[in-house]
């Protein structure tokens, strides 16, 4: 018994907290099989007395959710591959190479984080306009393959590998990229992975800016949907939201499911090496 | 999902029935001519009530389409109320605004302050608009006697009480008058200890100053003109010292939510709510129990401020567009498809056909809640329409809420509230000359 608890503290004090983690999302999962008055009624108990599974297709006839996911996956998937290049290839500039302006330019970077979205909304939606991208999964993604954050993060990660292991490189005859692709970039893996999941979950939910961009449905994205039936006037329609929500989820959740042995090793290596 | 295909079908069929009457009428006019160029415009709406309202949408304008081959209206899902404010104004802002959207009525001053909105006095004149439309709905949209567009969905503010709540007290009817309303939230109001499980009164939050200007108006004062407030009146005042003194009586609690005083009343833990008739289908609908609907009740008068929105069409647009424009809004606030909608989706029809016709004469016998609201809406009128309506709501809110957490007098706080509403509605003022 004794030994038991030795062994197993750490589970003991960990499961609650998994547990607390959960709830929400087994409450939702709860949720969206009740009926509506089932909800707010505390004699009902915990669980629906019969699984309601056709709030699920009631809650995806409001929009056309297929078109949606499969909108979402093209416009965050493409952020986030352009936005791994780009950041890669800035943050190593700014952290290895010297050029003029180098300080100042890091700076505008800098200070581009600062500024909350919301204030270069109208800025952006004219540009977007200008180029001719209105109302297209471009608008969506265009605004954000560049960004400040990551590259600010990155170059933090690339000042933290010893200089002496890219000269090594350079003495084996790699240029900037390879040096770059050899010697930087698996050694910085878990910041990359970091910033792909901040990234990857921002865009997922973003809601106002492709609201602002796109007016039909063929190029509109999940929060959408979500958003038509999260509404203020009668108090949100719980069951169809809870069932859409599971929907909306799901395709995240399962893509940290199966990648989760990954991502954790990757920050388990951090700093080993 | 049997009955609402149902409803889809007969929907379309209504639609189509409408649309060939309109036709009809206006077959007449040039703008019909065949062979001309199809006008293509844009209608941005929010959705307020049910996510199902898209679809509704979605197929009344798929059936104007049909019905008129020259014009293609595009139906663009904007968010909600605020939403669809930012995603106008943003469009304006680069000078393409849509043909016409769907904004709450108080933002008109709002659109005529930046010169946005086109003036459709005289169409309406030409046609039945103002011997048809309910006065009080038609007046959400009309600034300095001329018409900016047309009331397209239409709420009030009504009282929702627990049938069975009022059973278990031993009340026979809702309550009619102020003095009634007090007594009846004591006498629902249950206690354990210090704990209350069931308030007598739970007036909707985050559009309590909606529910406030009703107050107001129940004392016989509109509250505001389109260029300043009068929040710190005596009407004022004495409606929000009676909120205070309900809140101090432990009879109503000094704040809520929107969605949180629905789900209460839903959950029982509320017996009577204030609440905006939008919500009727979803309250009813979703309650373990008979749910009861009562015009607010009056104090001089009865009193209520319009929710919703009107269609309002954009000035800045050739001819021709205009004209496709109205073209649109009227069909959409047609007799037979303002019963539809209102059948549909608990806004209230705004034109006075609509309620004699056949089919809304039996939806009311089935649902007789649904005529509460009509007859409240005669003494109804447009709800805050002066520019900057957003901040001087949350004046107006702030002010209401320190009140009736005691910690300033009311006086003083709608004094306070009146002079930041009345200073940020000259600036906006000053911006727009």
């Amino acid at each position: 018994m004794r030994h038991m608890l030795c062994k197993y503290w750490q589970h003991f004090v960990l499961l609650p907290v998994a547990l607390l983690w959960l709830s929400p999302v087994l409450w939702i999962g709860v949720t969206s099989l009740k009926t509506k008055s089932e909800v707010f009624d505390s004699a009902a108990g915990w669980l629906p007395d019969i699984a309601q599974w056709s709030n699920y297709p009631a809650a995806l006839s409001v929009a056309p959710f297929g078109r949606y996911l499969i909108n979402s996956v093209l416009v965050t998937g493409s952020i986030i591959a352009a936005q791994l290049v780009t950041i890669t290839l800035a943050a190593y500039a700014f952290a290895r190479l010297r050029f003029p302006g180098k300080n100042l330019l890091f700076g505008l970077f800098l200070v581009q984080i600062m500024f909350p979205i919301y204030a270069i909304f109208l800025t952006n939606f004219v540009t977007i306009r200008e180029l001719g991208l209105m109302n297209s999964l471009w608008a969506l993604i265009v605004p954000f393959v560049a960004s400040g954050y990551g590259t600010f993060m990155l170059h933090q990660a690339f000042r933290q590998v010893p200089s002496e292991l890219a000269d090594a490189a350079r003495l084996d005859g790699c240029g900037h990229l390879s040096t770059l692709w050899h010697v930087y970039l698996p050694l910085v893996k878990p910041t990359l992975v970091a910033f792909a999941i901040i990234s990857v979950v921002t865009h997922w939910n973003d809601y106002m800016w492709p609201l602002l961009v796109t007016n039909s449905e063929e190029v509109r994205t999940l929060p959408i949907g979500l958003g038509l039936l999260a509404k203020a006037d009668s108090g949100a329609d719980w069951t169809r939201l809870m069932a859409a929500t599971i929907v909306v989820v799901s395709p995240l959740l399962l893509f940290f499911v199966i990648f989760q042995r990954r991502f954790v090793d990757s920050f388990m290596h951090a700093g080993i090496k | 999902m049997n009955s609402s295909n149902n409803g889809i079908s007969r929907r379309t069929f209504l639609g189509n029935t409408a649309a060939l009457s309109v036709a009809g009428m206006l077959g007449g006019m040039p703008l019909m001519a065949s062979g001309k160029e199809q006008v293509k415009l844009s209608f941005m709406y929010p959705v307020g009530v049910s996510g199902d309202i898209n679809r509704i949408v979605s197929g009344m304008i798929g059936a104007f389409n049909a019905a008129h081959p020259d014009i293609l209206v595009e139906a663009i899902y904007a968010g909600s109320y605020d939403n669809t404010e930012q995603k106008v104004m943003t469009s304006l802002g680069v000078g393409d605004p849509p043909g016409t959207w769907l904004p709450i009525n108080s933002a008109l001053q709002t659109f005529l302050s930046m010169d946005a909105l086109e003036d459709v006095t005289a169409l309406a004149k030409a046609d039945d608009v103002y011997q048809d439309f309910l006065p009080g709905f038609l007046g959400t949209c009309i600034s300095d006697d001329k018409l900016y567009g047309l009331p397209f969905q239409c709420s009030t503010p009504v009282l929702y009480f627990n049938k069975a709540a009022l059973a278990k007290a031993g009340i026979k009817s809702a309550p009619n008058t102020w003095d009634e309303l007090f007594a009846t939230a004591k006498a629902l109001t249950l206690r354990q200890g210090q704990d209350v499980t069931q308030w007598g009164l739970t007036i909707g939050g985050g559009w309590h100053d909606w529910m406030f200007e009703s107050y107001v108006r129940q004392n016989g004062l509109v509250p505001w003109t389109k260029d300043k407030v009068m929040f710190d009146a005596a009407e004022s005042v004495d409606a929000l010292e009676f909120w205070l003194r309900m809140a101090q009586a432990g009879v109503m609690p000094t704040a809520s939510t929107w969605q949180g005083s629905a789900n209460d009343f839903m959950a029982g833990r509320t017996a009577m709510l204030y609440h905006s008739t939008g919500s009727m289908t979803n309250l009813r609908k979703s309650s373990p129990f008979e749910v009861g609907v009562a015009p607010m009740p009056k104090n001089k008068t009865f009193g209520a401020s319009m929710g919703g929105g009107p269609i309002l069409i954009a000035k800045n647009q050739p001819d021709a567009h205009k004209r496709a424009c109205w073209t649109f809004a009227r069909w959409m606030t047609n007799t037979a498809n303002q019963s539809m909608w209102c059948k549909e989706t608990g806004y209230l029809a705004a034109r006075k056909s609509s309620w004699e016709s056949a089919e809304m004469k039996r939806f009311v016998a089935e649902v007789p809640e649904a005529r509460i609201a009509l007859d409240q809406a005669a003494f109804a009128g447009a709800f805050l329409q002066v520019p900057g309506y957003h901040k001087v709501r949350e004046y107006l809110k702030s002010a209401i809420d320190r009140t009736l957490i005691g910690e300033i007098r009311p006086d003083a706080a709608l004094r306070e509230a009146t002079a930041s509403s009345n200073r940020e509605i000259q600036r906006m003022l000053r911006r727009r000359g």
